[in-house]
């Protein structure tokens, strides 16, 4: 029913028409439409969901041992049988790309959520108590941000050895302020709303305060940055690895891939090409994904 | 007189980098059980301010509130929230910023019935917010939707559902028709009212809008950089307006009639800053009749007629 | 003095998303004469807006649609013309003023600039001609000229308002249009910016078209007009034909649920329901599930457009029985 049917009414009413039950609008849902309006963001997605894929069925896909070291085939060049080459023992590069996605994608992970719970859960009480507790905090954490991050991976790792808890540990540390600055953010906005003084007023007691009504609301402002730490812990891993402070090989890790390849450039330069796009696409996807986050959960943000 | 609200010599000052900003300075205002008293006033003269200490949504800086002869704003925040939060409720201005965007209408309504009566079971609580959403005119129906797919109107349901299920016997209204159309302004203001009469509800009616508050309220006291310069029964306003500036406030209305052509007395200038204001008569920079007593000195609030107060040096000229 | 300035004809505007069609406008025509002001009044969502960005050719990009019509300046197509043509007739020909003053104005350059950038992008003159312009400019709306060298932060509200508007008639408009110039402002500020625009409108003879929602400032400032409802015209005509003779039911309630200043009256009269979702509109009669005086007609088709008298047309089916019927 309208006043004047257009084209664009009678598609609509044809999408309606095809749908069985009735559309409910609730704010998850109007957020994923937005996103779904962004084409970029549903590409971040496609290719994260890819990267996924790929990690868990590495097995599955690589089509030789990650490190089985091949003597009758060393520093080959992309081929039919080792599709991104072969590197100085041998080892298939496609194999070992394919089984670095894991690494990657787990470690990020870990690094993600170690420096949420301890950055991000500190921004959270320094935006949610201010004053001097919010001061201690924040300087704390600009005190953290002034120590170069290689400088203190080198150190953890001077100490504690190679591996993967003092790897996450690093790039926790090294994470936590800009995590701790964006959850305060995020929680200020939320608590500078009408929503919460009006929750006040019906004697709301600060837990519920905090988990009901602030998080909830911070979260998807949260969720956009935590898209991005995934990208920055991706390429802080690999570039730590690259220099030797991050995983030990012969982990097939990318940044360590990369460090293998570094001697070759000239010679053998898919030795690098191959882990540095893999690298950049990931990084690329993540980014893709967050923009997209960041207009479906926050369309006035922009 | 039976007052359920006495306010005394209230003050609420805020310390800004340029100063102490005296947004609520020496209020003193009775409320009558059951009636409702309208506060007028232009932005930043703190009519807000003094609704949300009221609340305790601020702390006083100084002054007695006293709700039934209990002094209200001394009180430890602990012993308020048991004893006293229930009882005196806010209906706010922004019906689309101040409801919780990621909770559905019954789940708004709910909250403040669970969050006062932790004993009462689920189904209780359901039911009695069910209640409350009949009471105010929302259609059960609509107890999934979120508030962004409800109209302006529907959105203040809420907040006034919200403030009654507590069983308040005073309310802060503060500016609930601003945002509104005026057809749904019309609807709100009559729910209003029908829900005052039937459960003898006190109002205390924020607003800049002087033809809303000279129909809902009883007692009307007008505002202007943190003091209270006028204070009378609704009617006298319009009939008999003491202070300069009430009298600038009502000729300034645009009146939806065609043959009124009225004098309009145009201010000068606009709102001088409340930070660390000077001892004087703070309209005295706008006022078309200020003197150089009204430069110097700060007038205080006087009766001059029965029921009828106004600050102003020069008063009695403008009483009829 | 009959000559029109605009002539607006059967005009249309929808909102097309991939979710909905927000029918904003329609089917509206009205025309404006030199120098006259006419009032558009309606509520949130009527298409008061959309009317004025269609006119101004400023409709948001893919998202706004012209589906029919016409809008004329001076026997002018505006929709013949090309973006460039437009954007001379922009701030040359029709000016306007938004609601926010706030969000209008430049941050970072000061009022002076502001001013004479209009000055300059229509005008041939000097930089220093167009800057002696903008302080008689600033002179006008009543600010000391000698503040052109502010910031628009060092303004208060409805200073900043006042800036606005002189941008606005910068290069002399022959139509201004303000969208709720007031409505951000205090009552004593509105005050003072209304006498300003009144006087302003009259010395320049400027014609004018003012969207509010406050029939006071219509009564006050108008010489027509026309109430909106769900992007229709519902009623059309001189002020005092309107206020005093109000024929739409639409109209008739706006008028009763306003608390009156001089009269007292218990309770308010309510227009029942919501405001209509202008996405979902019905075929028929887009007040008829509001109204309290449909008849039998009312919910088969849309009315047509009913003559009062010359001055006077009303869009209702129960009015055009009640003149047939006479």
């Amino acid at each position: 029913m309208a006043k004047m049917q257009t084209p664009a009414m009678e598609k609509i009413q044809k999408k309606n028409a095809r749908r069985k039950k009735a559309y409910k609008s609730t704010p998850g849902r109007e957020s994923w439409k937005r996103y779904k309006r962004n084409p970029t963001a549903i590409i971040g997605l496609v290719v994260v969901c890819i990267l996924i894929l790929i990690a868990v069925f590495a097995p599955l896909i690589a089509p030789f041992n990650y490190q089985t070291q091949d003597y009758g085939a060393m520093m080959q060049a992309p081929s039919a049988a080792h599709w991104f080459g072969t590197d100085q023992f041998g080892r298939d590069i496609f194999s070992r790309i394919i089984y670095g996605t894991r690494y990657s994608l787990v470690i990020a992970l870990f690094c993600t959520i170690a420096a949420f719970f301890t950055g991000g859960l500190l921004g959270i009480i320094a935006g949610y108590f201010g004053g001097i507790v919010d001061t201690v905090i924040m300087r704390l954490m600009d005190i953290f941000q002034s120590i170069p991050m290689i400088m203190m991976a080198m150190c953890i790792v001077a100490v504690l050895g190679n591996g993967i808890p003092q790897l996450v540990a690093a790039i926790m540390f090294a994470s936590m302020p800009t995590m701790a600055r964006n959850n305060r953010a995020a929680i200020l906005r939320v608590r500078g709303c009408d929503y919460i003084e009006s929750s006040e007023a019906i004697g709301v007691s600060q837990p519920r305060m905090i988990i009901k009504h602030m998080i909830p609301n911070a979260a998807g402002v949260m969720i956009i940055f935590f898209a991005g730490f995934l990208a920055v812990s991706i390429m802080m891993m690999s570039s730590m690895s690259y220099i030797g402070v991050g995983l030990a090989a012969p982990t097939p890790e990318w940044g360590l891939i990369l460090n293998d390849g570094k001697a070759y450039l000239t010679s053998a330069p898919y030795m690098m090409l191959f882990p540095a796009m893999m690298i950049m696409i990931t990084c690329f996807a993540f980014n893709l994904m967050g923009d997209g986050l960041r207009d479906a959960f926050d369309p006035k943000m922009k | 007189m039976d007052h359920l609200i006495e306010v005394k010599n209230l003050k609420k000052y805020f310390q800004t980098p340029r100063g102490e900003l005296h947004a609520v300075d020496n209020v003193t205002l009775d409320i009558e059980r059951g009636k409702t008293i309208g506060i007028v006033g232009e932005s930043g003269c703190g009519k807000s301010t003094l609704g949300k200490t009221l609340m305790r949504l601020h702390d006083a800086t100084a002054g007695q509130i006293l709700y039934n002869d209990v002094d209200i704003a001394a009180m430890p925040m602990k012993e308020f929230k048991k004893n006293y939060r229930s009882n005196i409720q806010m209906i706010f201005q922004d019906p689309y910023a101040s409801l919780d965007p990621r909770m559905s209408v019954l789940q708004l309504v709910e909250e403040p019935i669970k969050v006062n009566n932790k004993k009462m079971s689920k189904a209780d609580v359901t039911a009695k917010a069910k209640e409350m959403m009949e009471l105010v005119g929302l259609a059960t129906r609509l107890e999934s939707s979120y508030p962004h797919e409800l109209d302006g109107g529907r959105r203040q349901r809420i907040g006034i559902a919200r403030a009654l299920s507590l069983d308040p016997d005073f309310i802060v209204c503060d500016e609930p028709v601003s945002a509104l159309d005026v057809s749904i302004q019309a609807q709100i203001l009559n729910l209003l009212q029908d829900l005052q009469q039937e459960r003898g509800l006190t109002y205390m009616f924020i607003t800049h809008d002087m033809s809303v508050v000279k129909h809902i309220s009883d007692d009307i006291a007008v505002m202007y950089l943190g003091q209270v310069i006028e204070k009378c029964p609704a009617h006298e306003i319009f009939t008999n307006t003491i202070h300069p500036y009430s009298q600038a406030l009502l000729s300034a209305i645009p009146i939806p009639n065609v043959h009124v052509k009225k004098e309009r007395m145009v201010l000068k200038g606009e709102l001088t800053s409340p930070i660390n204001p000077k001892k004087c008569c703070r309209f005295a920079e706008r006022c078309p009749y200020a003197t150089d007593q009204c430069r110097a000195e700060e007038p205080v609030l006087r009766e001059l007629k029965p029921n009828h107060m106004a600050a102003c040096h020069y008063a009695e000229q403008f009483v009829k | 003095m009959s000559e029109n300035i605009l002539k607006v004809k059967d005009l249309v505007i929808h909102y097309e998303t991939d979710e909905e069609v927000v029918e904003a406008v329609n089917n509206i025509s009205f025309e404006i004469k030199k120098g006259e002001v006419l009032g558009i009044v309606g509520e949130t969502g009527a298409g008061k807006t959309t009317t004025a960005l269609g006119i101004m050719g400023l409709l948001p990009d893919k998202v706004g649609h012209v589906i029919q019509g016409s809008i004329e300046l001076e026997g002018e197509n505006l929709f013949d013309k090309s973006e460039r043509e437009m954007r001379k007739v922009r701030g040359k020909k029709i000016s306007m003023i938004f609601q926010d003053p706030m969000t209008a104005l430049n941050p970072v350059k000061t009022v002076g600039e502001q001013i004479s950038e209009v000055i300059l992008l229509h005008d041939q003159c000097s930089k220093a001609e167009a800057l002696l312009r903008a302080q008689k400019m600033l002179a006008m709306v009543g600010i000391v000229p000698e503040r052109y060298k502010d910031y628009p932060h060092q303004f208060s509200g409805g200073m900043k308002q006042r800036i606005v508007i002189a941008i606005a008639l910068a290069c002399e408009p022959e139509l201004l249009i303000a969208d709720e110039p007031t409505t951000a402002l205090d009552v004593t500020i509105q005050a003072q910016i209304l006498d300003m625009m009144r006087s302003l409108q009259q010395k320049q003879g400027t014609s004018m078209i003012l969207i509010t929602h406050d029939l006071g400032v219509v009564a006050e400032m108008c010489d027509h007009c026309a109430v909106m409802y769900a992007g229709e015209l519902v009623e059309y005509g001189t002020v005092e034909e309107v206020f005093d003779n109000p024929q739409h039911p639409y109209t008739k309630a706006l008028y009763q649920s306003i608390p009156s200043l001089d009269k007292d009256v218990e309770r308010l009269h309510v227009v029942p329901g919501a405001v209509t979702d202008p996405s979902k509109l019905p075929s028929y009669c887009s007040f008829a599930d509001r109204c309290t005086e449909k008849c039998e007609l009312c919910e088969k088709g849309d009315p047509e457009c009913t003559e009062v008298n010359a001055e006077h047309w009303v869009k209702c089916f129960t009015y055009q029985q009640k003149k047939e019927g006479k």
